[in-house]
């Protein structure tokens, strides 16, 4: 099990943890930073003093419930949906590969796909908003083209480590899928 | 090679004895069903192997054998050892468990066709298999160094015998999915467990019923009155469908009239439910029985809330309060209608009008209001003996109250729609030969075989009235383009709020509640795929795995098992929509989809 | 980082190989630039600045240099891909507004070109084509960046109607402080001097190249009993489609024997067709449509005479591929064609019908008697006259030029702007060279070039193509390879 500290695409920190459950099982865990207190306390403080300065013109307290109605709510919104803790990958030889994330408020979503349906991991690059990213992704077979690859899902889509930690993780999968 | 077993998790403490499954061709796995318990009779065992496999469609066989050491039973590993040899298999496996420890120790023996046996044991020590040892002398061309592994996967059978595995139907071309021929394996070998530990037969046996059979008196009661009520309203359907085909209602009018209306076709919407419903056989697979299910708890929410809206309005007189603001409202309709086209008679927006084309628009309409009136004046009396008459169909199903409103509404805006009608009729008109005598302006015309514009050499006469023709339609057009705008605007509205009662009827018809409802209280039925979780292990054993299902989202669970309907969805796209309005084309926005038989 | 290859997709450039020893490749300098190549106009387009662009970037790979392409996106071909031999392109997402050309703002395209030019540790910015927008946006960027810069031209232009005017007056601002300009002609030489006032010292002739091994002659596809005269170009305005539906019905009169084989795509067609309906020439008259580039062979070897009716050209690729395949070429006299073919190999006339008919009325009297030269002889004469190979040649020269050049700093680009582009052009883009200066600097303020992945070379002197399976080894035997990703 190590611990080892990366960058993001933003330059923010990340960390990746590699655990070898056994010869051919690995588990990867990509865990971005936390929500920072600053933001949090920045965004609320904007909503409130705006809503007060509503509040100034229009005397009406409902703006002012309203607006605390929208931070809380707008908060557990975004803990719930958006906001993700930490991403993992779980390879399993001959068995198949398992894409979770997990959200700040605990939920976690997981997939699994099975390695008949495999057809490689790789590493790719793509334009991505103003930018131009390395990201890892699995390349799914396509039944009916033996050479092509029907889909592609992309790994790590809300962390975003950089080309370092991505050739990490793909070297250690690609030992496991030459294996199998 | 991996091999792997997947594992139930009842069978955790078993006592010792036999492990039952199948072994699944090609993918070098295999799926623990049973534990048959120590004494039994080998050749019973195998008696009782035949039956279940004739019953099941299952290929069970032998797989190997379980243990877990007790006081006085020491000599239960060799036994169990020796046992390879009554049952013949490629591959057997030794699982077996110590108290106090989590994980098992797995031993497989290899026999290969010379008859000699190679054993290897998937042992971990400090992150290195072990070397296997052979037993016989023989040499075997397979070198089975140190790749010999082995997962086990822990699943808890009750659940995934219950489960569907989602996509429903794979196409073949799709390569053979180990975890979906699992979840089939497991399905089928129902008949496996009904043998439970309380039997009196020679064989005991452990899986997830073996504490004795679930079962539950409301159900089974059910199930029994089902079949003379499924009788008895096919019965009552075929009738109907025999006074429905009678001869005489198959008159044109009665027919076109029919094809418009939407409580007629809802009526047969529900019928064509009803249908699926009243058959006495049982359903044939996963998708009929949720279709079923969804229908009748639609149909059953569907009348519950028809008899609320009718509790609420026979209540307190509502109805003629109704009935009387109805007259009001529809003369107000109509005066406001006959002020807007004296405003378009006039100067609107302060816009000059052609006169006397003007006037004859004008009259037109007006004397068509007119007419409308007094046929509702006609009526008044009677409006409240419908009203009330109609409002006993909500007992039908709010649906049915729905449908009724939206025709109702279309009856009542009837003279809208004819004015639009003829509005649409008369700028589309325009605008064709507005076009037709620009391109003559500019020497050319549409070639009607090659679909495109060509230059064409006129007449000087031909020129000539054309132009004439062009100016004078050119000048006319302003006032037959206002009063299409209005009248399209009027007819826009009134499609707007029957669009909104349908898409509510469509939305009762074909949600599946029954479906969420499963997806809310036992997830674990409608599945989109697995999880696993690595349990923690001890060094010194294999892998372990615990198997969980993952559900399907709620938005998947709506989408996949929405009841087919005569779905209300606009045809055209915005820009589509747009263009037509623009040329003056009729727009029928809500396509009614026939309602297919699935 | 390696990518996964497919099957067969390394194949190497059939049309490269040359009998010549690889020694060939270190004459000349040792030093390998990293070379970007923008133009709005690449594969899947087909055309003459997209074949030359491609060919070009082919045969300097094989010299050793690092060559990268960027173009904007086609439909839903987005992203990074990979061409021959390890050819990076990549289609940026820039909205494309008229004749796939992107809309420029002069700073939409900054974020997106910085990304390129820092990721890959360009040195070299090349340019193709005036008609491109993200071309001159490409060049601002890099002045601004202080990167090296080149530009190609291909076409000619005009300079009395207002548009003319204004496209040259942002040529010239374009070109101002560009290093080192590249023209396929001589009359596009003084063409592009004159328009945007440019130091003939800085501009140097480079003509296009055809590959011959691509267009053979094949007489046997040829039909002895009528004369085929076979017109390939868009039909557009620009390339006399309106002359060309003039001399079809004199010719088809006098003639009954000729046929016309038209093939292109374009809003002229309309033109063609009707003259064609007009005068019932069906069966003599066949429009193929628009053709793959790897059709056009398979038509040139049909026909006898190649007719090229262009109003103004700054050097025709399509007359060198007709007298490829032993056609007989037959053009109007306008901008740079008297320069591409010796006097024996092409018949020029006035762009008139007039002129034209007379001129196709002494080959085909010509090729009657049988006085023609053999497909052979013409396809042997001009396969040494231009080759791709010469081309990258001449191109490294200027590169090497080039890189001992320095880029303007700041201060003298807006002084140069000023004093060179007249008082409001150069005043206006010098406010924006500013401003282009202080969005850069936003840029590494928001994203700094440290945060930025260097990418993985597939070709120059670090590339890692074609070592997929030996990485892919080391990886499985867990050996590191620091090499990989060293700075």
């Amino acid at each position: 099990m190590e611990d080892e500290s990366f960058t993001d695409i933003s330059g923010k920190p990340v960390s990746l943890d590699c655990r070898n459950h056994s010869n051919f099982c690995r588990e990867f865990t990509v865990s971005s930073a936390k929500i920072s207190i600053g933001k949090v306390l920045a965004y609320t403080c904007c909503v409130w003093l705006l809503a007060y300065a509503v509040f100034w013109v229009t005397e009406n307290t409902a703006v002012l419930s309203s607006a605390i109605l929208i931070t809380l709510v707008g908060m557990t919104l975004h803990i719930h949906f958006v906001k993700v803790d930490h991403e993992s990958l779980l390879v399993i030889g001959s068995l198949g590969i398992q894409v979770s994330s997990s959200y700040a408020s605990g939920r976690e979503t997981t997939t699994f796909i099975e390695m008949n349906k495999i057809k490689d991991i790789v590493i790719n690059e793509a334009i991505y908003m103003q930018q131009i990213i390395y990201y890892l992704c699995v390349l799914l077979k396509d039944p009916s083209d033996p050479e092509g690859a029907s889909s592609v899902v992309p790994l790590f889509q809300s962390s975003k480590p950089r080309l370092d930690c991505l050739v990490k993780v793909y070297k250690s999968c690609q030992e496991i899928l030459s294996k199998c | 090679m991996v091999l792997r077993i997947f594992f139930p998790q009842c069978c955790n403490q078993a006592d010792s004895g036999l492990l039952v499954g199948h072994w699944m061709p090609g993918h070098d796995s295999a799926v623990v069903l049973a534990v048959i318990h120590y004494p039994f009779i080998p050749g019973q065992v195998k008696q009782y192997l035949q039956q279940m496999r004739s019953q099941s469609g299952v290929e069970l066989s032998v797989l190997g054998s379980w243990s877990i050491p007790k006081e006085g039973q020491e000599h239960m590993e060799s036994f169990l050892r020796d046992l390879s040899t009554i049952f013949p298999q490629d591959c057997w496996l030794q699982l077996s468990r110590t108290i106090g420890k989590m994980g098992f120790n797995c031993h497989v023996i290899y026999q290969d066709l010379n008859g000699s046996t190679t054993s290897c044991k998937a042992a971990k020590k400090n992150g290195k298999i072990k070397g296997c040892d052979r037993e016989s002398g023989e040499d075997n061309e397979e070198e089975l160094g140190d790749e010999e592994k082995m997962i086990l996967i822990h699943y808890e059978q009750r659940k995934v015998m219950q489960s569907q595995l989602h996509p429903i139907e794979v196409p073949d071309t799709d390569p053979p999915s180990e975890l979906r021929e699992v979840f089939q394996t497991v399905a089928r070998s129902r008949p496996l467990f009904f043998l439970d530990r309380y039997d009196d037969g020679p064989l005991k046996s452990t899986h997830w019923q073996s504490q004795g059979r679930e079962a539950s008196i409301i159900v089974e009661l059910l199930k029994q009155a089902s079949v003379p009520l499924c009788l008895l309203i096919s019965w009552l359907l075929s009738k109907w469908t025999r006074i429905c085909n009678f001869s005489l209602f198959n008159l044109y009018p009665l027919r076109f009239l029919s094809s418009k209306l939407s409580t007629c076709d809802q009526w047969s919407y529900r019928t064509e439910h009803m249908r699926t419903l009243s058959s006495v056989k049982p359903a044939a697979g996963h998708t009929p029985f949720m279709r079923k299910a969804n229908i009748l708890v639609s149909l059953l929410v569907d009348v519950a809330l028809g008899v609320l809206l009718m509790s609420w309005l026979y209540r307190d007189n509502r109805i003629s309060i109704i009935a009387n603001a109805l007259l009001p409202a529809a003369d107000h309709v109509a005066k406001e209608l006959e002020e807007l086209l004296q405003w378009l008679m006039g100067a609107p927006a302060g816009l000059k009008m052609n006169r006397a084309l003007d006037q004859v628009l004008g009259r037109f309409f007006l004397y068509h209001i007119h007419l409308w009136i007094s046929y509702i004046h006609l009526m008044s009396p009677f409006i409240e003996t419908i009203l009330w008459y109609g409002g006993l169909s909500a007992c039908l199903g709010i649906t049915f109250a729905l449908s009724l409103l939206s025709d109702m509404v279309a009856l009542l805006t009837f003279h809208i729609y004819c004015f639009y009608v003829y509005g649409a009729r008369l700028y589309c008109l325009k605008i064709y030969g507005l076009s037709s005598l620009w391109r003559l302006f500019r020497g050319k015309k549409w070639n009607v075989l090659r679909q495109r514009v060509d230059s064409c050499s006129y007449d000087l006469d031909q020129l000539f009235i054309g132009t004439l023709l062009f100016t004078i339609l050119l000048f006319l057009l302003p006032t037959t383009a206002l009063y299409y705008l209005v009248f399209t605007l009027l007819r826009l509205v009134v499609v707007m709020f029957q669009g909104v009662l349908h898409l509510s009827v469509d939305i009762i018809n074909s949600f599946p509640l029954f479906a969420v409802g499963l997806r809310v209280c036992q997830p674990y039925q409608l599945a989109e795929g697995v999880k696993f979780r690595v349990l923690c292990e001890e060094p010194g054993t294999a892998l372990h795995l615990l198997m969980e299902i993952n559900p399907l989202k709620c938005s998947a669970v709506v989408q996949r098992y929405r009841v087919p309907t005569y779905s209300c969805y606009p045809k055209d796209s915005w820009a589509a929509l747009v263009k037509k309005l623009f040329v003056g084309e009729l727009i029928y926005p809500w396509r009614h989809k026939t309602t297919k038989s699935d | 980082m390696h990518q996964r290859q497919r099957a067969g997709a390394l194949k190497k450039s059939s049309s490269q190989k040359c009998p010549e020893a690889p020694a060939d490749n270190f004459r000349g300098s040792t030093k390998k630039h990293s070379i970007c190549m923008v133009s709005d106009f690449f594969y899947p387009n087909m055309g003459g600045v997209e074949s030359h662009i491609y060919q070009l970037s082919q045969c300097l790979i094989e010299k050793g240099h690092k060559v990268v392409v960027v173009t904007h996106a086609y439909g839903r071909r987005k992203g990074v891909r990979y061409l021959t031999n390890g050819l990076k392109v990549y289609y940026l997402p820039l909205q494309v507004m008229y004749n796939q050309s992107t809309a420029t703002t002069c700073f939409h395209s900054l974020p997106l070109m910085r990304c390129v030019f820092v990721r890959e540790r360009i040195t070299v910015v090349h340019a193709h084509s005036s008609f491109s927008a993200m071309a001159h946006d490409s060049l601002f960027h890099a002045k601004t960046m202080g990167l090296n810069t080149v530009f190609t031209d291909h076409s000619l232009f005009g300079f009395a109607d207002v548009s003319s005017v204004l496209t040259n007056k942002l040529l010239t601002v374009s070109l101002c402080d560009t290093n080192h300009i590249i023209c396929v002609s001589y009359t596009s030489k003084e063409n592009t001097v004159l328009r945007a006032a440019l130091n003939p010292e800085i501009v140097s002739v480079i003509p296009n190249a055809v590959d011959p091994t691509d267009f053979t002659p094949d007489p046997s596809f040829r039909r002895d009993d009528r004369i085929t005269i076979v017109v390939i170009s868009r039909l557009v305005y620009r390339k006399g489609i309106d002359l060309l539906g003039g001399i079809i019905p004199e010719l088809c009169l006098k003639y009954p024997d000729l046929h016309f084989l038209i093939g292109g795509e374009g809003p002229k067609r309309i033109v063609l067709e009707e003259v064609r309906e007009k005068y019932q020439l069906h069966d003599r008259v066949r429009l193929l449509g628009a053709l793959e580039h790897k059709d056009v062979r398979g038509v040139l070897v049909q026909g006898h005479i190649f007719l090229n009716t262009s109003l103004t050209e700054a050097f025709c690729m399509a007359i060198v591929e007709g007298a490829s395949c032993g056609l007989q070429v037959v053009s109007t006299r306008v901008g740079g064609i008297p320069e591409v073919l010796p006097e024996e190999l092409i018949t020029l006339c006035e762009p008139t019908v007039r002129s034209l008919c007379a001129g196709l009325e002494t080959v085909i009297a010509r090729q009657r008697v049988g006085s023609l030269p053999p497909p052979e002889s013409i396809h042997s004469r001009v396969r040494t006259l231009y080759t791709w190979r010469n081309v990258a040649e001449r191109t490294e020269k200027v590169y090497d030029r080039v890189s001992t050049e320095e880029v303007l700093p700041l201060d003298r680009r807006l002084l140069r702007l000023r004093s060179h582009c007249g008082p409001v052009a150069g005043s206006v883009f010098a406010f924006m060279a500013v401003l282009d200066f202080l969005f850069l600097l936003l840029l590494q303020w928001l994203v700094p070039d440290r945060v930025m992945d260097v990418a993985v070379d597939a070709t120059g002197p670090r590339s890692m193509w074609g070592q997929g399976s030996s990485i892919k080894l080391n990886a499985t035997k867990g050996a590191a390879n620091p090499d990989l990703f060293g700075e």
